[in-house]
């Protein structure tokens, strides 16, 4: 069986990983291991894991620190992981309300059912350039917070909205399963979980600018909203055990939630009541869940009027349109010599036509 | 990239056959099924993330992932060259993966898996050509919204591609549409032809091979099965034309019967995009 081609294309191939690992890994500052990664950029593992749509803290430093701290191109390692497992299981849903709270802000209401946690957080924290950002360690240990939730002394924001009749009624009575988005691709029109799966899944800056987009760019199809709850805070993985029947905490991860309140002005809508949108990531992801809970009901609210709902689903995916953008890369020989055929073409038409001749 | 999945997976586990689990690769099957078929309807499927990015052939991977099987001969290319940096990338993934063997002879392959060509040799129903495809929706450049580009495939509702056609020669005296020529399969459904260039089109046209067209982004597959009627979206008065530049002809085989590249402005450096074609009439 004859592979008879000259070779080049791999030597160019295999030469270029030379150097990729060559730079990365004899730099002659101390190899940096994935502890220091999980501990240390805590927000960027925490970011990779929601685009990836996977939680594992030790691979998503492994992919980062192979990628060179690269987040779109440590988010392809850890999808492309994925996609050589076999789905096992499917987790028990879990009740938001669940979540052991690690912060916990509510905007709307200075008294809110239950704390404002500011948790860990750098809002308030002027943005001056340490000259060693771990020079402030004190060896105290910051006050912990307090452990909340499950049904305990916090009331969400919606359900005082609710027990006031401020709230729409969206819930629904019948339980559909959620659209899977990784083996379902979605197109409008869509589920509400489909959107939610995409947006949890999209890559953070992206979901920024939609929202931006929306508020100050051309689109405009949402207003802003105000927020009802931030928490981020950590939630049980819960499966039916295969033999006995009962549900087993096997792990926890952390995310982010976000409801945001809507207050409804269009001619059609409830004026005597808010509605609510939803957001949730994993990891601790405040800006990518703020924005996913604004959409959500701006895409309610636009109900299919405009293509904002498209722009959600298919256009805010990290690894589509970092690979797109960048399949530009790929040598385009063949299009490009049928682009020049047409220029000749179109040319020659005009001559024709202008009665120049050919030339 | 293969060292990038050893590194990730460990030894302990190892990649599976063809890479994807089994579940998966029987889904994209399944799809492959429905899109044959329905030969040119664009079914969608729960595209995966591979080891390549999207947009860089991660959909045709898929498909020749998927029906790749240990008997198989597998060819890639890339602009017609064996040897694109790509082609040879797709090739080791999937010669990695699954052990099966490689070749850059058409006649000895039983899957070629295609970026922007369809080899110059002719192929038989051996053969399954895998084309991957950047963008699978035709009427995308006459409509953006997805809803309505639904309903016009489903009602066979071609007009505004027509009218497009029409204005474009209206303008410009000629079609302007370099590759990707629009297609209607077995008389249904307009299709992207991938970009191959209009020089591969009639290739397409009730050939005995088949044909199944990977968009790994847009998370579709579609296909034309054997001997099925691939006509390009022509007017009966204006002839559909092919990529011409006369007087060229290869460098290298002399070949003026084959598609043919150049640097932009060199008339003496056109050569075969087909190389391995080119290679083989050399050697005659």
């Amino acid at each position: 069986m004859g592979y008879a081609a000259a070779r080049g294309g791999l030597t160019a191939i295999k030469n270029a990983e030379r150097l990729v690992r060559h730079l990365r890994d004899h730099d002659p500052s101390d190899p940096v291991g994935t502890a220091q990664v999980t501990g240390r950029l805590r927000l960027l593992v925490d970011k990779v894991m929601g685009e990836a749509g996977m939680w594992d803290p030790d691979l998503a430093a492994r992919a980062l620190l192979q990628a060179e701290g690269d987040h779109i191109e440590a988010t392809h390692l850890l999808r492309a992981y994925r996609s050589t497992l076999p789905r096992v299981a499917v987790a028990l849903p879990v009740h938001a309300d669940d979540m052991r709270l690690l912060r916990r802000i509510v905007p709307a209401f200075r008294e809110p059912g239950g704390p404002q946690v500011l948790g860990r957080s750098t809002d308030y924290s002027a943005r001056m350039l340490l000259a060693d950002a771990h020079a402030a360690r004190d060896g105290t240990a910051p006050l912990l917070t307090s452990v909340m939730g499950k049904n305990g002394t916090t009331t969400r924001l919606t359900a005082t909205l609710r027990r006031l009749d401020l709230l729409v009624d969206r819930r629904r009575t019948d339980d559909p399963e959620p659209v899977d988005v990784t083996s379902a691709p979605p197109r409008p029109p869509a589920p509400r979980s489909a959107r939610l799966s995409a947006m949890a899944r999209a890559e953070t800056g992206s979901l920024i600018n939609q929202w931006y987009r929306n508020i100050l760019g051309p689109d405009g199809y949402l207003h802003e909203v105000t927020l009802g709850e931030v928490r981020h805070g950590e939630l049980p993985v819960t499966l039916r055990h295969p033999h006995t029947g009962n549900p087993v905490t096997i792990g926890h991860y952390r995310a982010t939630e976000v409801e945001a309140v809507e207050d409804l002005d269009g001619a059609g809508e409830d004026r005597e009541r808010f509605d609510v949108g939803f957001g949730m990531c994993l990891g601790h992801n405040e800006r990518k869940a703020i924005a996913m809970a604004n959409l959500d009901i701006a895409c309610h609210r636009d109900g299919g009027a405009t293509t904002l709902e498209q722009s959600i689903l298919m256009t805010t995916d990290g690894l589509d349109s970092a690979g797109f953008l960048e399949h530009l890369k790929l040598p385009h020989y063949v299009t490009f010599r049928s682009m020049i055929d047409r220029k000749f073409a179109v040319r020659e038409a005009r001559l024709r036509a202008t009665g120049s001749g050919t030339q | 990239m293969s060292t990038t999945l050893d590194g990730l997976v460990g030894s302990e586990q190892g990649v599976p056959f063809a890479l994807l689990d089994e579940e998966s690769k029987r889904e994209i099957r399944r799809a492959l099924l429905h899109a044959v078929a329905v030969p040119g309807h664009q079914v969608p499927f729960g595209s995966r993330e591979m080891p390549v990015a999207r947009g860089w052939g991660s959909g045709g991977l898929q498909v020749t992932l998927a029906i790749v099987g240990r008997d198989d001969t597998v060819k890639v290319i890339d602009q017609g060259d064996d040897e694109g940096v790509n082609a040879v990338n797709l090739r080791r993934l999937v010669v990695s993966s699954t052990g099966v063997e490689e070749t850059s002879e058409v006649h000895e392959a039983t899957i070629i898996q295609s970026r922007h060509r369809i080899p110059e040799d002719e192929m038989g129903e051996n053969h399954v050509l895998v084309l991957q495809v950047p963008v699978p929706e035709p009427l995308r450049g006459v409509e953006r919204d997805t809803r309505e580009l639904s309903r016009m495939h489903a009602e066979a509702d071609y007009s505004r591609m027509w009218v497009s056609l029409y204005e474009d020669i209206v303008r410009n005296g000629v079609i302007t549409q370099s590759t990707g020529y629009p297609c209607l399969v077995n008389g249904r459904y307009v299709v992207a032809t991938t970009p191959i260039p209009r020089w591969d089109i009639p290739r397409l046209h009730d050939a005995s091979f088949l044909t199944l067209f990977g968009a790994g982004r847009e998370k579709r597959v579609y296909a034309i099965p054997p001997h099925t009627t691939v006509e390009p979206l022509i007017f009966d008065d204006i002839p559909f034309e092919v990529e011409t530049a006369e007087g060229a002809s290869c460098r290298l085989c002399g070949s003026a019967e084959s598609f043919l590249v150049s640097a932009p402005g060199d008339d003496d450096s056109w050569s075969c995009s087909d190389t391995a074609w080119c290679r083989r009439r050399r050697q005659k």
